[in-house]
């Protein structure tokens, strides 16, 4: 699956066309000190050449820094594994149009010609260039404290080193022209944003960790005691916190009226015996004392196959008047389902909850416009939920007809909120708490 | 957004990358270009150095002993003696009477090594030619082997005393003046008036210095190069220390004495780094703003930078062959003929000579130590030009420094079978010297006996080089040389080897070898580039 990804990061860009200035110019100015021509003039050429270095030397040592904390030197480590593909890949597949035999990912930016190549300049010819320059720069005169017998040695290798990094950009500069278009390449440099293949694990487990951050349905996790180990933004909103610290460490029995706490223990007590919640409806006591209602999910929290606490989601319905009561009751034995839509309506991700309810594979789903999943007569009630969200709005819930894959409907009540990218909308997600039941009781 | 607009964008888009790309160049060679340094005034940074505002103590005419009658010259010393009664024994350790340095040879034993036993490359060696060679010692009477060194009266005081310019040594008396009015050479020399000279002593002015070391060789800039009667009254364009508009420097403000020994030496018969005069005494090594070129003057002499040309108003010599010597007009006169600018190009007693104005020097390595050709050194290899001094030192010696040097070629008389340099009688009325005989057979005889070397009875001549180290005719330090002057590839240092210098260096092959590898990328690239443009059609 290819996607719109960020992959050169800010300070990568930023070292990458600082480089190319100072290379340049270091060439520039070194081969005036060669005596290759005559341009700013010898006095100046040394001068500035010494000045160049030194900063090139501050970027590498910043660069450094950034490869180890990023962990991005990993890129670099070399394998020969396509090795063989990339070079009969350069000298015959590019001209008939056969594909990469590798792909870019954010986790593996380069080739096998690349991660060689690239990690030869790192280890080998700067750290060379760097070294005869000092050599240069200090032991201009060399005798002390360690007779080196002259600069000619270190002069010449300080000479191919340049000699090889001109040779370098040539085949680089001409290499970034066989992206997907002669400037894809280039562009992504500049952007830090190229259409590269994407893991479809990765791309899951990432949607699911925001899905829970940045969702508007209320995730909590509960220790073995019932006392709270984490909850999300959309979860203090509800209980209308401020601060998450007035939370955590505190038993669940502070969210609910005294009345209420024994329903809750009911749930906890089920939960730690092994049961999952799929949907139970409950009347929260908020931070400022007023009351609010919602529909939460829970399941088990495993180490090691012993239950060590419990986990789930809930969705606010304090305004959801129609028939509140009943739903309370009537959506039991639902489950959160989860669903990622972009821009277009296409479906980017779905979780299990969501595919039982659906009755859908995962691969069907995926790719395809939501009409797959709606009546034609409930279209227009999706369209005008898209065009809202894509404003920026939010749905806390709403009542909703799915269309099953056996062309059978069910009711759900569904969250929805747009997914942000750059500060634009590229997308909507949210969660769907299956309520059919209630239809079938009433 | 409809075309137009997106045209737009695009446009702007493709501007805006345009700037990014470009825009850093021209910053960068606009800075780069206008960050040489500007021409400001500089103050020079001056170390030990006082300009000398002192007033003559004494007034000589007052002295009693100065209002006698002299006779002779003698008389005039013995008098000075009566005050100055310790003078007369600091003379005598002076290289400037005893013509000579204590030196130790390759054996380990210390001679006295000076102008007695070695050749120089102009009028080859004084033994046999006293007379003439000796009118610029500062003594009366060095006629022959026998001159007593120890006689205090013979010290000629005022030869460098003398403030009224009036006193002046006869080219051919043996360094004494006239006694009576004498004609040489179409100059007239007139008897001193010893009671006025003597009642005006002072401090050595430039004139004093200048009436023998301007002069060395037998002409005005023929040895130095670099001294010559132009500096008793210069500019800052050929001195900036003895320029008039300059700093209006004597000799001796740098050229100090103690007992009457002057500070300096001349590698043409010194051999010892020591009481040397050096630009640092006064500049420090580091006199310069630029870091860069203060690491320079670490294997690099001041003077290198610094004296760009010499000779630069009189010619000086740069050449003389001897071989040449001896031919006759037809009316039995001695030929003589000057070349355009009116020196001397040849002498019939002398031979052929070359004469240069505004010379750039050749540079050397140089550790302030010189070896000399000392007379009767047998020449091992008659192939290469016999060396009279050697300038000592080299890259790998972390005492030399790179210097310029006046080197003066000649070709002189050699005993092809004894292998060594024949030192002749040139000058002398007898019926053997060679200036008035023309007889290099007799003359070699002659100057052979007296020197006590064998002699064949066969001559040839022999290429000789002589090194003369420039420290005067200092320029301006806007008139200084830059750094292509040398760094380079066809600069000033490109004979001197041993060491790699940027600029100056390369390797062919690896340039070769990067030039190709340049060229073979970009071959590359547009095959690879059209074979992909074309395949895709």
């Amino acid at each position: 699956m290819k996607k719109s990804t960020y992959i050169y990061r800010r300070f990568e860009r930023f070292w990458h066309w600082s480089q190319v200035l100072l290379i340049f110019f270091l060439v520039l100015t070194g081969f005036e000190i060669h005596s290759s021509y005559e341009f700013f003039g010898f006095e100046n050429a040394v001068k500035w050449h010494n000045i160049a270095a030194w900063a090139f030397l501050v970027l590498i040592v910043f660069a450094i820094f950034w490869h180890f904390v990023t962990g991005e030197w990993k890129q670099y480590m070399p394998t020969t594994k396509y090795m063989m593909a990339q070079i009969n890949y350069y000298i015959f597949g590019i001209f008939k149009g056969a594909p990469h035999p590798t792909h870019k990912t954010v986790y593996n930016k380069f080739n096998p010609l690349q991660r060689f190549t690239y990690l030869g300049l790192k280890l080998l010819v700067i750290p060379v260039q760097v070294i005869t320059g000092f050599i240069y720069m200090f032991y201009m005169y060399p005798e002390n404290p360690i007779h080196i017998g002259g600069l000619s040695v270190f002069a010449l290798i300080h000479t191919l080193g340049a000699f090889s990094l001109i040779a370098f950009v040539i085949l680089h500069v001409y290499l970034t022209t066989t992206g997907e278009t002669p400037l894809t390449s280039i562009k992504a440099m500049l952007t830090g944003w190229e259409v590269v293949d994407v893991d479809e694990q990765e791309e899951h487990a990432e949607h699911l960790k925001n899905a829970v951050k940045y969702s508007i349905a209320g995730y909590y996790r509960l220790d073995e005691n019932g006392n709270f180990l984490d909850v999300n933004e959309a979860w203090l909103k509800m209980y209308k916190c401020t601060d998450k610290e007035q939370i955590i460490g505190k038993h669940y029995s502070i969210t609910r009226k005294e009345d209420d706490v024994k329903e809750l223990d009911e749930v906890v007590k089920q939960v730690f015996e092994g049961k999952i919640i799929k949907a139970v409806p409950a009347t929260r006591i908020c931070k400022d004392g007023s009351l609010g209602k919602h529909i939460l999910s829970a399941n088990p929290t495993y180490a090691g196959g012993d239950i060590t606490g419990m986990e789930g989601f809930i969705i606010d319905i304090t305004d959801l008047d129609v028939n509140s009561e009943h739903l309370h009751y009537a959506v039991k034995n639902s489950q959160a389902g989860y669903y990622r839509v972009n821009c277009k309506g296409y479906y980017e991700d779905v979780n299990d909850a969501w595919l039982n309810l659906y009755g859908y594979e995962r691969e069907e789903v995926l790719g395809n416009h939501y009409s797959l999943s709606r009546t034609k007569e409930d279209l227009h009630i999706l369209d005008d939920m898209i065009a809202k969200i894509m404003k920026g709005k939010s749905i806390s819930n709403m009542i909703a007809t799915r269309k099953r894959k056996d062309g059978s409907v069910a009711k759900h009540i569904v969250s929805a909120n747009p997914v942000y990218k750059n500060e634009e909308v590229v997308g909507m997600e949210g969660f769907i708490l299956d309520i059919s039941n209630i239809e079938t009781k009433l | 957004m409809d075309l137009k607009e997106l045209t737009k964008n695009k446009f702007l888009r493709a501007l805006l990358l345009f700037m990014v790309v470009l825009l850093p160049w021209f910053i960068a060679i606009i800075i780069v270009n206008n960050s040489s340094e500007k021409e400001e005034a500089v103050t020079v940074k001056i170390i030990n150095y006082k300009a000398d505002s002192l007033s003559s103590p004494v007034d000589h005419s007052k002295f009693e002993i100065l209002q006698q009658k002299f006779e002779t010259p003698q008389q005039v010393t013995e008098a000075c003696l009566t005050c100055h009664n310790k003078t007369g024994n600091d003379i005598m350790h002076t290289s400037h009477w005893k013509w000579a340095r204590p030196y130790v040879n390759e054996k380990g034993d210390t001679i006295e090594l000076g102008k007695k036993n070695i050749i120089n490359n102009f009028c080859i060696g004084i033994e046999s030619n006293e007379p003439r060679c000796t009118s610029c010692h500062i003594g009366y009477g060095w006629k022959n082997k026998d001159f007593d060194f120890t006689a205090e009266k013979n010290i000629d005081c005022i030869i460098c005393h003398d403030q009224t310019g009036s006193y002046k040594k006869f080219p051919t008396a043996a360094g004494n003046p006239v006694t009576e009015e004498t004609m040489f050479d179409g100059k007239k020399f007139l008897p001193p008036n010893f009671n006025s000279i003597a009642q005006n002593v002072g401090l050595p002015k430039r004139e004093n210095c200048g009436s023998c070391h301007y002069f060395g060789g037998g002409g005005n800039n023929v040895k130095h190069g670099d001294i010559e009667k132009v500096l008793t009254k210069t500019t800052r364009d050929i001195d900036i220390h003895m320029g008039i508009d300059g700093e209006n420097m004597t000799c001796t403000a740098c050229h100090a004495s103690d007992k009457h020994d002057i500070q300096g030496q001349l590698y043409s018969v010194s051999s010892y780094n020591q009481n040397r005069t050096t630009c640092e005494q006064c500049h420090t090594e580091t006199p310069h703003e630029n870091k860069i070129l203060n690491q320079h003057t670490d294997r690099v002499a001041c003077q290198t930078c610094h004296i760009p040309t010499y000779a630069k108003d009189a010619p000086t010599k740069m050449n003389w062959d001897w071989s040449t010597a001896g031919r006759h007009n037809e009316d039995g006169s001695i030929t003589v003929e000057k070349d355009s600018n009116g020196t001397m190009a040849y002498h019939g007693m002398k031979g052929d000579f070359k004469w240069e104005k505004n010379v750039k020097p050749e540079y050397y390595w140089f550790n302030g130590n010189a070896k000399h050709y000392l007379v009767g050194d047998k020449v091992e290899d008659t192939t290469l030009p016999v060396q009279i001094n050697t300038l000592l030192g080299n890259y790998a010696d972390a005492n030399a420094k790179i210097i310029p040097v006046k080197v003066h070629r000649a070709k002189q008389i050699f005993d092809p079978i004894n292998k060594i340099l024949i030192v002749p009688h040139l000058f002398g009325k007898d019926s053997t010297s060679y200036w008035k005989n023309f007889d290099w057979n007799k003359a070699s005889i002659t100057g052979m006996k007296v020197v006590n070397l064998p002699y064949s009875g066969k001559y040839s001549f022999i290429n000789t080089e002589m090194y003369w180290p420039l420290s005067h005719m200092v320029s301006a330090r806007e008139d200084a040389l830059s750094c292509v002057d040398c760094h380079s590839r066809d600069g000033r240092l490109a004979n001197l080897a041993g060491f790699y210098m940027p600029g100056r260096d390369y390797s062919q092959i690896l340039d070769t070898i990067g030039f190709l590898l340049i060229i073979l990328s970009f071959v590359a690239v547009v095959i690879h580039g059209l074979l992909r443009y074309f395949s895709k059609k």
